[in-house]
Protein backbone atom coordinates (compact mmCIF):
# COMPACT_ATOMS: atom_id res chain seq x y z
CA UNK A 1 0.00 0.00 0.00
CA UNK A 2 1.39 3.19 -0.87
CA UNK A 3 0.78 6.39 1.25
CA UNK A 4 -1.36 8.23 -0.12
CA UNK A 5 -3.52 5.27 0.31
CA UNK A 6 -2.63 4.21 3.88
CA UNK A 7 -3.92 8.12 4.70
CA UNK A 8 -6.79 7.79 7.20
CA UNK A 9 -10.36 7.96 5.58
CA UNK A 10 -13.49 9.08 7.13
CA UNK A 11 -13.81 6.66 9.28
CA UNK A 12 -10.57 8.15 10.68
CA UNK A 13 -10.44 7.59 14.95
CA UNK A 14 -13.49 5.08 14.80
CA UNK A 15 -13.70 2.79 17.26
CA UNK A 16 -12.08 -0.92 15.70
CA UNK A 17 -13.78 -3.71 17.96
CA UNK A 18 -11.16 -6.08 17.18
CA UNK A 19 -8.06 -4.36 18.59
CA UNK A 20 -10.46 -3.03 21.45
CA UNK A 21 -11.43 -6.81 22.57
CA UNK A 22 -7.95 -7.84 22.32
CA UNK A 23 -6.92 -5.31 24.27
CA UNK A 24 -9.79 -5.75 26.81
CA UNK A 25 -8.84 -9.26 26.98
CA UNK A 26 -5.20 -8.89 27.52
CA UNK A 27 -6.20 -6.33 30.77
CA UNK A 28 -8.67 -9.00 31.98
CA UNK A 29 -5.35 -11.53 31.83
CA UNK A 30 -3.61 -8.87 34.01
CA UNK A 31 -5.68 -8.59 36.10
CA UNK A 32 -6.12 -12.19 36.83
CA UNK A 33 -2.02 -12.51 37.06
CA UNK A 34 -2.34 -9.54 40.01
CA UNK A 35 -5.13 -11.59 41.67
CA UNK A 36 -2.91 -14.52 41.58
CA UNK A 37 0.60 -12.39 42.51
CA UNK A 38 -1.76 -11.12 45.80
CA UNK A 39 -3.32 -14.52 46.66
CA UNK A 40 0.00 -16.82 46.25
CA UNK A 41 1.95 -13.92 48.42
CA UNK A 42 4.11 -12.73 46.45
CA UNK A 43 2.80 -8.74 46.38
CA UNK A 44 1.65 -8.01 50.26
CA UNK A 45 -1.28 -7.22 51.37
CA UNK A 46 -3.86 -10.16 50.34
CA UNK A 47 -5.45 -10.76 46.86
CA UNK A 48 -8.40 -8.66 47.53
CA UNK A 49 -6.65 -5.53 48.66
CA UNK A 50 -4.14 -6.38 45.50
CA UNK A 51 -7.49 -6.86 42.91
CA UNK A 52 -9.17 -3.37 44.70
CA UNK A 53 -5.77 -1.79 44.18
CA UNK A 54 -5.14 -2.60 40.64
CA UNK A 55 -8.75 -2.02 39.37
CA UNK A 56 -8.68 1.43 41.05
CA UNK A 57 -5.56 2.26 38.96
CA UNK A 58 -6.52 1.42 36.42
CA UNK A 59 -10.22 3.04 36.61
CA UNK A 60 -7.96 6.31 37.64
CA UNK A 61 -6.39 5.67 33.98
CA UNK A 62 -10.08 5.53 32.19
CA UNK A 63 -10.46 8.66 33.90
CA UNK A 64 -7.83 10.92 32.97
CA UNK A 65 -8.25 9.27 29.42
CA UNK A 66 -11.76 10.64 29.44
CA UNK A 67 -10.41 13.88 30.68
CA UNK A 68 -8.21 14.59 28.21
CA UNK A 69 -10.58 14.89 25.27
CA UNK A 70 -12.47 17.88 27.21
CA UNK A 71 -8.84 19.70 27.05
CA UNK A 72 -9.22 22.22 24.48
CA UNK A 73 -6.11 22.15 22.27
CA UNK A 74 -5.01 24.06 19.42
CA UNK A 75 -1.61 23.67 19.09
CA UNK A 76 0.85 25.72 16.49
CA UNK A 77 -2.64 27.05 14.38
CA UNK A 78 -3.90 28.52 17.87
CA UNK A 79 -0.67 30.44 18.48
CA UNK A 80 -1.43 32.55 15.08
CA UNK A 81 -5.09 32.61 15.55
CA UNK A 82 -5.34 30.97 13.08
CA UNK A 83 -7.88 27.53 15.39
CA UNK A 84 -9.42 27.62 18.53
CA UNK A 85 -8.02 25.96 21.44
CA UNK A 86 -4.91 26.46 24.07
CA UNK A 87 -1.56 27.37 21.93
CA UNK A 88 -0.25 23.95 23.17
CA UNK A 89 0.35 20.15 23.52
CA UNK A 90 -2.59 18.00 24.23
CA UNK A 91 -0.47 15.84 26.58
CA UNK A 92 1.45 18.55 27.97
CA UNK A 93 -1.64 20.55 29.18
CA UNK A 94 -3.49 17.71 30.07
CA UNK A 95 -0.75 16.63 32.29
CA UNK A 96 -0.36 19.82 33.81
CA UNK A 97 -3.87 19.95 35.03
CA UNK A 98 -3.63 16.50 36.18
CA UNK A 99 -0.27 17.21 37.79
CA UNK A 100 -1.96 20.39 39.67
CA UNK A 101 -4.57 18.58 40.71
CA UNK A 102 -2.23 15.42 42.18
CA UNK A 103 -0.44 18.00 43.90
CA UNK A 104 -3.63 19.26 45.90
CA UNK A 105 -4.69 15.26 46.46
CA UNK A 106 -1.22 14.37 47.56
CA UNK A 107 -1.36 17.39 50.17
CA UNK A 108 -5.15 15.91 51.45
CA UNK A 109 -4.06 12.29 51.19
CA UNK A 110 -3.97 12.19 54.88
CA UNK A 111 -8.20 13.53 55.33
CA UNK A 112 -9.35 10.58 53.68
CA UNK A 113 -9.95 9.29 50.39
CA UNK A 114 -12.54 11.56 49.75
CA UNK A 115 -11.32 14.95 50.43
CA UNK A 116 -8.47 13.72 48.81
CA UNK A 117 -9.97 13.08 45.36
CA UNK A 118 -12.32 16.02 45.40
CA UNK A 119 -9.00 18.11 46.21
CA UNK A 120 -7.10 16.78 43.12
CA UNK A 121 -10.37 16.90 41.08
CA UNK A 122 -10.69 20.82 41.94
CA UNK A 123 -6.81 21.25 42.18
CA UNK A 124 -7.17 20.17 38.32
CA UNK A 125 -9.77 21.98 37.50
CA UNK A 126 -8.51 25.37 39.47
CA UNK A 127 -5.66 25.04 37.19
CA UNK A 128 -7.78 24.87 33.70
CA UNK A 129 -10.19 27.50 34.88
CA UNK A 130 -7.25 30.13 35.23
CA UNK A 131 -5.66 29.04 32.39
CA UNK A 132 -8.31 29.18 29.83
CA UNK A 133 -9.56 32.50 31.62
CA UNK A 134 -6.22 33.82 30.71
CA UNK A 135 -6.01 32.35 27.05
CA UNK A 136 -9.00 34.76 26.43
CA UNK A 137 -7.76 37.89 28.13
CA UNK A 138 -4.30 37.59 25.47
CA UNK A 139 -6.65 36.97 22.82
CA UNK A 140 -8.98 39.64 23.84
CA UNK A 141 -7.06 42.28 25.52
CA UNK A 142 -4.01 41.49 24.16
CA UNK A 143 -4.89 41.02 19.97
CA UNK A 144 -8.66 42.32 19.90
CA UNK A 145 -9.82 39.28 18.79
CA UNK A 146 -13.21 37.19 19.95
CA UNK A 147 -13.42 33.88 20.59
CA UNK A 148 -15.18 31.94 18.05
CA UNK A 149 -15.46 28.05 17.36
CA UNK A 150 -15.20 26.58 13.74
CA UNK A 151 -16.87 23.26 14.65
CA UNK A 152 -19.93 24.58 15.52
CA UNK A 153 -22.65 27.20 14.99
CA UNK A 154 -23.70 28.17 17.83
CA UNK A 155 -22.35 27.21 21.52
CA UNK A 156 -23.85 24.70 23.01
CA UNK A 157 -23.71 26.39 26.26
CA UNK A 158 -24.64 30.11 25.33
CA UNK A 159 -26.40 29.53 22.31
CA UNK A 160 -23.84 32.20 20.86
CA UNK A 161 -23.70 32.29 16.99
CA UNK A 162 -20.27 31.15 16.09
CA UNK A 163 -19.38 32.05 12.41
CA UNK A 164 -19.79 35.72 12.33
CA UNK A 165 -17.25 35.59 15.02
CA UNK A 166 -14.66 33.82 12.79
CA UNK A 167 -12.06 36.31 10.95
CA UNK A 168 -11.16 35.17 7.79
CA UNK A 169 -9.18 32.22 6.48
CA UNK A 170 -9.29 30.89 9.88
CA UNK A 171 -11.03 28.16 11.73
CA UNK A 172 -11.75 30.49 14.63
CA UNK A 173 -9.86 31.46 17.61
CA UNK A 174 -9.89 31.67 21.06
CA UNK A 175 -12.21 29.98 23.57
CA UNK A 176 -16.00 30.07 23.34
CA UNK A 177 -17.41 29.33 26.35
CA UNK A 178 -18.11 25.22 25.55
CA UNK A 179 -14.29 25.36 25.54
CA UNK A 180 -13.41 26.89 28.52
CA UNK A 181 -15.85 24.72 30.64
CA UNK A 182 -14.56 21.59 28.88
CA UNK A 183 -11.02 22.49 30.03
CA UNK A 184 -12.48 23.04 33.55
CA UNK A 185 -13.85 19.02 32.90
CA UNK A 186 -10.88 18.08 31.84
CA UNK A 187 -8.90 19.07 34.46
CA UNK A 188 -11.50 17.80 37.27
CA UNK A 189 -10.95 14.45 35.54
CA UNK A 190 -7.65 14.58 34.90
CA UNK A 191 -7.01 15.55 38.59
CA UNK A 192 -9.43 12.91 39.81
CA UNK A 193 -7.69 9.83 38.21
CA UNK A 194 -4.16 10.80 38.90
CA UNK A 195 -4.97 11.11 42.62
CA UNK A 196 -7.16 7.68 42.55
CA UNK A 197 -3.59 5.88 41.17
CA UNK A 198 -1.10 8.04 43.45
CA UNK A 199 -4.17 7.37 46.52
CA UNK A 200 -3.99 3.44 45.20
CA UNK A 201 -0.40 3.00 45.09
CA UNK A 202 0.47 4.91 48.04
CA UNK A 203 -1.81 2.68 50.34
CA UNK A 204 -0.45 -0.27 48.32
CA UNK A 205 2.94 0.54 49.17
CA UNK A 206 2.62 1.40 52.77
CA UNK A 207 1.68 -2.50 53.41
CA UNK A 208 4.37 -3.67 51.04
CA UNK A 209 7.33 -1.87 52.25
CA UNK A 210 7.24 -3.10 55.63
CA UNK A 211 6.61 -6.74 54.41
CA UNK A 212 9.75 -6.46 52.30
CA UNK A 213 11.50 -5.58 56.06
CA UNK A 214 11.87 -1.69 55.76
CA UNK A 215 11.05 -0.45 59.88
CA UNK A 216 10.29 3.41 60.77
CA UNK A 217 6.81 4.37 59.88
CA UNK A 218 8.51 8.08 58.89
CA UNK A 219 11.05 6.47 56.78
CA UNK A 220 8.59 3.88 54.83
CA UNK A 221 6.26 6.70 54.29
CA UNK A 222 8.55 9.10 52.85
CA UNK A 223 9.08 6.43 50.44
CA UNK A 224 5.87 5.25 49.58
CA UNK A 225 5.21 8.55 48.85
CA UNK A 226 8.08 9.46 47.09
CA UNK A 227 7.75 5.75 44.47
CA UNK A 228 3.64 6.93 44.42
CA UNK A 229 4.31 9.91 43.32
CA UNK A 230 6.79 9.27 40.61
CA UNK A 231 4.84 6.28 39.09
CA UNK A 232 1.32 8.39 39.43
CA UNK A 233 3.37 10.84 37.65
CA UNK A 234 4.41 8.53 34.85
CA UNK A 235 1.34 6.69 34.54
CA UNK A 236 -0.62 10.02 34.06
CA UNK A 237 1.93 10.97 30.87
CA UNK A 238 1.72 7.37 29.76
CA UNK A 239 -2.06 7.80 28.94
CA UNK A 240 -2.72 11.06 28.54
CA UNK A 241 0.24 10.66 25.32
CA UNK A 242 -1.56 8.08 24.60
CA UNK A 243 -4.72 10.49 24.28
CA UNK A 244 -3.18 13.20 22.38
CA UNK A 245 -2.54 10.35 19.82
CA UNK A 246 -6.34 9.75 19.75
CA UNK A 247 -7.15 13.14 19.44
CA UNK A 248 -4.43 13.96 16.64
CA UNK A 249 -3.17 17.10 17.45
CA UNK A 250 -6.02 19.50 18.38
CA UNK A 251 -9.75 19.38 19.28
CA UNK A 252 -11.99 22.08 20.53
CA UNK A 253 -13.63 20.52 23.29
CA UNK A 254 -17.01 18.26 24.12
CA UNK A 255 -18.37 19.50 21.05
CA UNK A 256 -15.22 18.71 18.64
CA UNK A 257 -16.38 15.75 16.53
CA UNK A 258 -13.00 14.46 17.53
CA UNK A 259 -14.53 13.96 21.22
CA UNK A 260 -16.40 10.52 19.79
CA UNK A 261 -13.19 8.98 20.03
CA UNK A 262 -13.13 8.36 23.29
CA UNK A 263 -14.06 5.04 24.19
CA UNK A 264 -10.96 4.30 21.93
CA UNK A 265 -8.44 6.29 24.19
CA UNK A 266 -10.25 4.64 27.22
CA UNK A 267 -9.52 0.78 25.71
CA UNK A 268 -5.87 1.62 25.72
CA UNK A 269 -5.19 3.76 28.96
CA UNK A 270 -7.05 0.06 30.47
CA UNK A 271 -4.38 -1.60 28.78
CA UNK A 272 -1.75 0.60 29.63
CA UNK A 273 -2.38 1.40 32.57
CA UNK A 274 -2.47 -2.66 33.56
CA UNK A 275 0.88 -3.14 32.43
CA UNK A 276 1.93 -0.04 34.23
CA UNK A 277 -0.18 -0.35 37.06
CA UNK A 278 1.79 -4.16 37.55
CA UNK A 279 4.75 -3.09 36.95
CA UNK A 280 4.42 -0.30 39.91
CA UNK A 281 3.08 -3.08 42.28
CA UNK A 282 5.90 -5.27 41.43
CA UNK A 283 8.27 -2.99 42.79
CA UNK A 284 7.68 -4.26 46.43
CA UNK A 285 7.22 -7.90 45.07
CA UNK A 286 8.30 -10.64 47.88
CA UNK A 287 10.24 -12.77 45.18
CA UNK B 1 -3.25 31.11 64.49
CA UNK B 2 0.39 31.65 64.43
CA UNK B 3 0.86 28.76 61.13
CA UNK B 4 -2.29 30.31 59.60
CA UNK B 5 -0.38 33.63 59.84
CA UNK B 6 2.82 32.36 58.33
CA UNK B 7 1.34 30.04 55.86
CA UNK B 8 -0.95 33.43 54.19
CA UNK B 9 3.03 34.61 54.38
CA UNK B 10 4.40 32.30 52.48
CA UNK B 11 1.45 31.95 50.35
CA UNK B 12 1.63 35.50 49.42
CA UNK B 13 5.34 35.27 48.55
CA UNK B 14 4.46 31.80 46.11
CA UNK B 15 2.55 33.45 44.01
CA UNK B 16 4.83 36.55 43.84
CA UNK B 17 7.64 34.45 43.21
CA UNK B 18 5.88 32.25 40.49
CA UNK B 19 4.53 35.47 38.89
CA UNK B 20 8.22 36.21 38.17
CA UNK B 21 9.10 32.48 37.13
CA UNK B 22 5.96 32.71 34.63
CA UNK B 23 6.76 36.07 33.36
CA UNK B 24 10.74 35.17 32.99
CA UNK B 25 9.31 31.64 31.56
CA UNK B 26 7.26 33.56 28.76
CA UNK B 27 10.16 35.92 27.66
CA UNK B 28 12.72 33.09 27.95
CA UNK B 29 10.97 30.86 25.48
CA UNK B 30 9.84 34.08 23.34
CA UNK B 31 13.60 35.27 23.03
CA UNK B 32 14.49 31.47 22.27
CA UNK B 33 11.28 31.10 20.43
CA UNK B 34 10.57 27.59 21.84
CA UNK B 35 6.78 27.65 21.57
CA UNK B 36 3.98 26.36 19.01
CA UNK B 37 4.73 29.48 17.22
CA UNK B 38 8.02 28.60 15.80
CA UNK B 39 6.75 26.03 13.72
CA UNK B 40 6.35 29.41 11.59
CA UNK B 41 9.93 29.77 12.17
CA UNK B 42 10.95 26.27 10.90
CA UNK B 43 8.49 27.14 7.91
CA UNK B 44 9.78 30.72 6.75
CA UNK B 45 12.68 29.55 4.96
CA UNK B 46 10.78 26.55 3.64
CA UNK B 47 8.36 29.21 1.81
CA UNK B 48 11.63 31.31 0.51
CA UNK B 49 11.91 33.65 3.64
CA UNK B 50 15.33 33.03 5.68
CA UNK B 51 15.67 35.53 9.03
CA UNK B 52 17.53 35.56 11.79
CA UNK B 53 15.28 34.26 14.75
CA UNK B 54 16.74 31.87 17.08
CA UNK B 55 14.88 28.70 16.90
CA UNK B 56 15.96 25.82 19.95
CA UNK B 57 12.20 24.25 19.84
CA UNK B 58 13.08 20.44 20.10
CA UNK B 59 10.43 20.02 22.71
CA UNK B 60 7.70 21.79 24.19
CA UNK B 61 8.21 24.64 26.74
CA UNK B 62 6.36 22.19 29.60
CA UNK B 63 8.81 19.29 29.07
CA UNK B 64 11.82 21.65 29.37
CA UNK B 65 11.01 23.33 32.17
CA UNK B 66 10.11 19.96 33.76
CA UNK B 67 13.96 18.92 33.25
CA UNK B 68 15.31 22.13 34.02
CA UNK B 69 13.24 22.47 36.96
CA UNK B 70 13.66 19.15 38.32
CA UNK B 71 17.00 19.36 37.55
CA UNK B 72 17.39 22.52 40.12
CA UNK B 73 15.84 20.76 42.31
CA UNK B 74 17.55 17.19 42.72
CA UNK B 75 20.34 19.38 43.42
CA UNK B 76 19.45 21.85 45.68
CA UNK B 77 17.97 18.61 47.80
CA UNK B 78 21.61 16.98 47.42
CA UNK B 79 22.88 19.83 48.44
CA UNK B 80 20.36 20.10 51.69
CA UNK B 81 20.75 16.91 52.36
CA UNK B 82 24.63 17.98 52.73
CA UNK B 83 23.83 20.82 55.23
CA UNK B 84 24.06 23.37 53.06
CA UNK B 85 22.69 26.73 53.33
CA UNK B 86 19.23 26.49 51.61
CA UNK B 87 19.57 29.64 49.17
CA UNK B 88 23.21 28.27 47.95
CA UNK B 89 21.67 25.04 47.73
CA UNK B 90 19.32 26.57 45.24
CA UNK B 91 21.50 28.93 43.85
CA UNK B 92 23.75 25.60 42.67
CA UNK B 93 20.80 23.83 41.89
CA UNK B 94 19.76 26.54 39.40
CA UNK B 95 23.36 27.62 38.12
CA UNK B 96 23.57 24.20 37.29
CA UNK B 97 20.34 23.59 35.45
CA UNK B 98 20.80 26.98 33.39
CA UNK B 99 23.82 25.53 31.87
CA UNK B 100 21.89 22.57 30.69
CA UNK B 101 19.48 25.07 29.78
CA UNK B 102 22.34 26.74 27.42
CA UNK B 103 23.43 23.79 26.36
CA UNK B 104 20.27 22.52 24.99
CA UNK B 105 19.44 26.12 23.46
CA UNK B 106 22.99 26.04 21.47
CA UNK B 107 22.54 22.28 20.04
CA UNK B 108 18.88 22.84 19.37
CA UNK B 109 19.71 26.38 17.65
CA UNK B 110 22.85 24.23 15.23
CA UNK B 111 20.47 21.53 14.86
CA UNK B 112 17.21 23.18 13.93
CA UNK B 113 18.75 25.92 11.76
CA UNK B 114 21.34 23.25 10.26
CA UNK B 115 18.67 21.00 9.02
CA UNK B 116 17.17 23.74 6.83
CA UNK B 117 20.44 24.45 5.02
CA UNK B 118 18.69 22.91 1.68
CA UNK B 119 16.46 26.16 1.81
CA UNK B 120 19.14 28.51 1.76
CA UNK B 121 18.86 29.34 5.76
CA UNK B 122 22.90 30.26 7.35
CA UNK B 123 23.67 29.64 10.76
CA UNK B 124 24.50 32.78 11.97
CA UNK B 125 26.98 32.25 15.10
CA UNK B 126 26.83 35.59 16.08
CA UNK B 127 23.01 35.09 16.95
CA UNK B 128 24.17 31.90 19.04
CA UNK B 129 26.43 34.15 20.70
CA UNK B 130 24.30 37.26 21.52
CA UNK B 131 20.59 35.42 22.14
CA UNK B 132 21.82 32.01 23.63
CA UNK B 133 23.10 33.96 27.23
CA UNK B 134 19.75 36.00 27.40
CA UNK B 135 18.00 33.21 27.03
CA UNK B 136 19.89 31.95 30.21
CA UNK B 137 19.77 34.73 32.03
CA UNK B 138 16.00 34.28 31.78
CA UNK B 139 15.93 30.57 31.86
CA UNK B 140 17.69 31.79 35.43
CA UNK B 141 15.03 33.88 37.08
CA UNK B 142 12.34 31.31 36.43
CA UNK B 143 14.13 28.34 37.19
CA UNK B 144 15.16 30.02 40.94
CA UNK B 145 11.81 31.13 41.21
CA UNK B 146 10.22 28.19 40.73
CA UNK B 147 12.82 26.04 43.01
CA UNK B 148 12.29 28.79 45.90
CA UNK B 149 8.43 28.31 45.49
CA UNK B 150 8.55 24.39 45.40
CA UNK B 151 11.51 24.66 48.53
CA UNK B 152 8.63 26.59 50.59
CA UNK B 153 6.04 24.49 49.45
CA UNK B 154 8.23 21.50 51.04
CA UNK B 155 9.88 23.02 54.07
CA UNK B 156 7.45 26.16 54.94
CA UNK B 157 4.07 24.53 54.03
CA UNK B 158 4.72 20.91 54.35
CA UNK B 159 3.84 19.46 51.81
CA UNK B 160 4.40 15.26 51.58
CA UNK B 161 6.39 15.43 47.87
CA UNK B 162 10.29 15.41 48.14
CA UNK B 163 11.63 18.66 46.45
CA UNK B 164 12.40 16.85 42.99
CA UNK B 165 8.76 15.92 42.94
CA UNK B 166 7.66 18.74 43.08
CA UNK B 167 10.15 20.23 40.66
CA UNK B 168 8.23 17.94 38.47
CA UNK B 169 4.84 18.89 39.24
CA UNK B 170 5.90 22.84 39.27
CA UNK B 171 7.91 23.25 35.66
CA UNK B 172 5.50 21.08 34.02
CA UNK B 173 3.07 23.58 35.52
CA UNK B 174 5.45 26.50 34.68
CA UNK B 175 5.64 25.33 31.15
CA UNK B 176 2.11 24.54 30.59
CA UNK B 177 0.66 28.20 31.71
CA UNK B 178 3.84 29.93 29.87
CA UNK B 179 2.95 28.59 26.73
CA UNK B 180 -1.09 28.81 26.82
CA UNK B 181 -0.90 32.18 27.57
CA UNK B 182 1.92 33.45 26.10
CA UNK B 183 2.24 32.01 22.62
CA UNK B 184 -0.66 33.55 20.76
CA UNK B 185 0.83 36.96 21.91
CA UNK B 186 3.82 36.02 20.82
CA UNK B 187 2.38 34.09 17.60
CA UNK B 188 0.29 36.53 16.46
CA UNK B 189 1.01 39.47 17.68
CA UNK B 190 4.50 39.44 17.20
CA UNK B 191 5.52 37.15 14.66
CA UNK B 192 2.81 39.01 12.17
CA UNK B 193 2.86 42.16 12.99
CA UNK B 194 2.54 42.69 9.25
CA UNK B 195 -1.43 41.17 9.29
CA UNK B 196 -3.98 42.53 10.51
CA UNK B 197 -4.86 43.57 14.13
CA UNK B 198 -7.63 42.58 15.88
CA UNK B 199 -7.78 39.09 13.59
CA UNK B 200 -6.57 35.59 13.32
CA UNK B 201 -3.34 35.22 11.10
CA UNK B 202 -4.96 33.48 7.54
CA UNK B 203 -3.93 30.33 7.33
CA UNK B 204 -2.78 31.20 3.51
CA UNK B 205 0.06 33.55 5.09
CA UNK B 206 1.59 30.51 7.23
CA UNK B 207 5.30 31.32 6.97
CA UNK B 208 5.58 34.93 5.92
CA UNK B 209 6.48 36.21 9.23
CA UNK B 210 8.19 39.21 9.80
CA UNK B 211 12.29 39.57 9.46
CA UNK B 212 12.99 42.63 9.62
CA UNK B 213 13.36 45.77 11.97
CA UNK B 214 13.74 49.68 12.03
CA UNK B 215 17.06 49.26 11.13
CA UNK B 216 18.22 45.51 9.76
CA UNK B 217 16.65 42.50 10.49
CA UNK B 218 14.66 41.55 13.28
CA UNK B 219 16.30 40.10 16.19
CA UNK B 220 15.37 37.22 18.63
CA UNK B 221 16.33 40.17 21.80
CA UNK B 222 13.62 42.36 20.22
CA UNK B 223 10.88 40.12 20.62
CA UNK B 224 11.60 39.09 24.34
CA UNK B 225 11.38 43.07 24.22
CA UNK B 226 8.04 43.31 22.74
CA UNK B 227 6.13 40.22 24.44
CA UNK B 228 7.33 41.22 28.03
CA UNK B 229 5.14 44.48 27.42
CA UNK B 230 2.08 41.69 27.62
CA UNK B 231 2.91 38.21 26.90
CA UNK B 232 5.38 37.81 30.02
CA UNK B 233 3.23 39.32 32.75
CA UNK B 234 -0.05 37.95 31.38
CA UNK B 235 2.24 34.29 31.39
CA UNK B 236 3.17 35.56 35.23
CA UNK B 237 -0.44 36.35 36.55
CA UNK B 238 -1.59 33.18 35.41
CA UNK B 239 0.94 30.92 37.11
CA UNK B 240 1.05 33.09 39.95
CA UNK B 241 -2.61 32.75 40.13
CA UNK B 242 -2.19 29.30 40.15
CA UNK B 243 0.19 28.63 42.69
CA UNK B 244 -1.65 31.29 45.38
CA UNK B 245 -5.00 29.71 44.79
CA UNK B 246 -4.10 26.05 45.45
CA UNK B 247 -2.05 27.19 48.84
CA UNK B 248 -4.43 29.90 49.69
CA UNK B 249 -7.57 27.82 49.44
CA UNK B 250 -5.78 25.05 51.33
CA UNK B 251 -3.83 26.51 54.06
CA UNK B 252 -7.10 28.61 55.20
CA UNK B 253 -9.73 26.29 54.38
CA UNK B 254 -8.60 22.97 54.95
CA UNK B 255 -9.08 22.76 59.04
CA UNK B 256 -13.60 23.69 58.15
CA UNK B 257 -15.97 20.21 57.17
CA UNK B 258 -13.01 17.98 57.94
CA UNK B 259 -10.96 19.45 54.88
CA UNK B 260 -14.30 20.07 52.55
CA UNK B 261 -13.80 23.52 53.06
CA UNK B 262 -10.60 23.50 50.84
CA UNK B 263 -12.83 21.87 48.20
CA UNK B 264 -15.58 24.08 48.19
CA UNK B 265 -13.99 26.87 48.04
CA UNK B 266 -11.77 25.60 45.10
CA UNK B 267 -15.17 25.19 43.44
CA UNK B 268 -16.21 28.73 44.38
CA UNK B 269 -12.86 30.27 42.71
CA UNK B 270 -13.85 28.20 40.07
CA UNK B 271 -17.15 29.89 39.38
CA UNK B 272 -15.70 33.29 39.50
CA UNK B 273 -13.09 32.52 37.35
CA UNK B 274 -16.02 30.97 34.99
CA UNK B 275 -17.92 34.16 35.15
CA UNK B 276 -15.09 36.90 34.35
CA UNK B 277 -14.46 34.65 31.73
CA UNK B 278 -17.71 34.88 29.74
CA UNK B 279 -17.99 38.31 31.21
CA UNK B 280 -14.61 38.71 28.59
CA UNK B 281 -16.20 36.57 25.84
CA UNK B 282 -19.64 38.68 25.75
CA UNK B 283 -17.29 42.18 26.41
CA UNK B 284 -15.51 40.87 23.08
CA UNK B 285 -18.42 39.89 21.31
CA UNK B 286 -20.49 43.51 21.68
CA UNK B 287 -17.55 46.05 21.39
CA UNK B 288 -15.35 43.87 18.70
CA UNK B 289 -18.87 42.81 16.46
CA UNK B 290 -18.63 40.19 14.13
CA UNK B 291 -16.12 39.94 11.37
CA UNK B 292 -19.28 38.81 9.02
CA UNK B 293 -22.82 39.66 9.12
CA UNK B 294 -24.45 37.65 11.73
CA UNK B 295 -26.61 34.85 9.98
Amino acid sequence: MSAIAAKPGANAGSFQPIPSVIAIVIAIILVVVAYFLGSSGILAGGAQFVLQTFCLIILGAALIAFGVHFVPVGGAPAAMGQAPGIATGVAMLATGAGLAGLFGGAWAAELGLGVALASGAIGGALMMAITCLMVNISYVFGMGIPAASGKVLKDPITGDLQAAYKSQGTEGHGLPFISYVGGVIGGLFGGLGGTLIYIQLLDFYNVGLPALGFVGAADINMLSVGLAGIFAIGMFLVIAVLSAYNITGTIEGPHDPKFKRFPRAIVAAILASAVCGLVAMLVVALF
Amino acid sequence: MQEIIIGIGVTALAGALAAVAGAAEDTESNIGSQGDPNSQVQLAPQMGYTHRIYNKAVSGEPPAYTLWVTLACGVAWAFLMLGVNAILAIIFGTVLATFVQGVYATTAYLGRTASLSKFGQPVFIDVVKSVTTVTMAHAFVAIFATVTVCYLMMTVIGHPFALPLLGIVWGLALGAAGSATGNPYYGKERQYQNQKFGAGVPISASGNIVRYAEAGQRSSIDNGFFTAKFGGPASGICFGLIVFFELWRTIIFEDFLAGWGAVIVGALIIVVFMIIDRYVEVWARKNYGPYTVEA
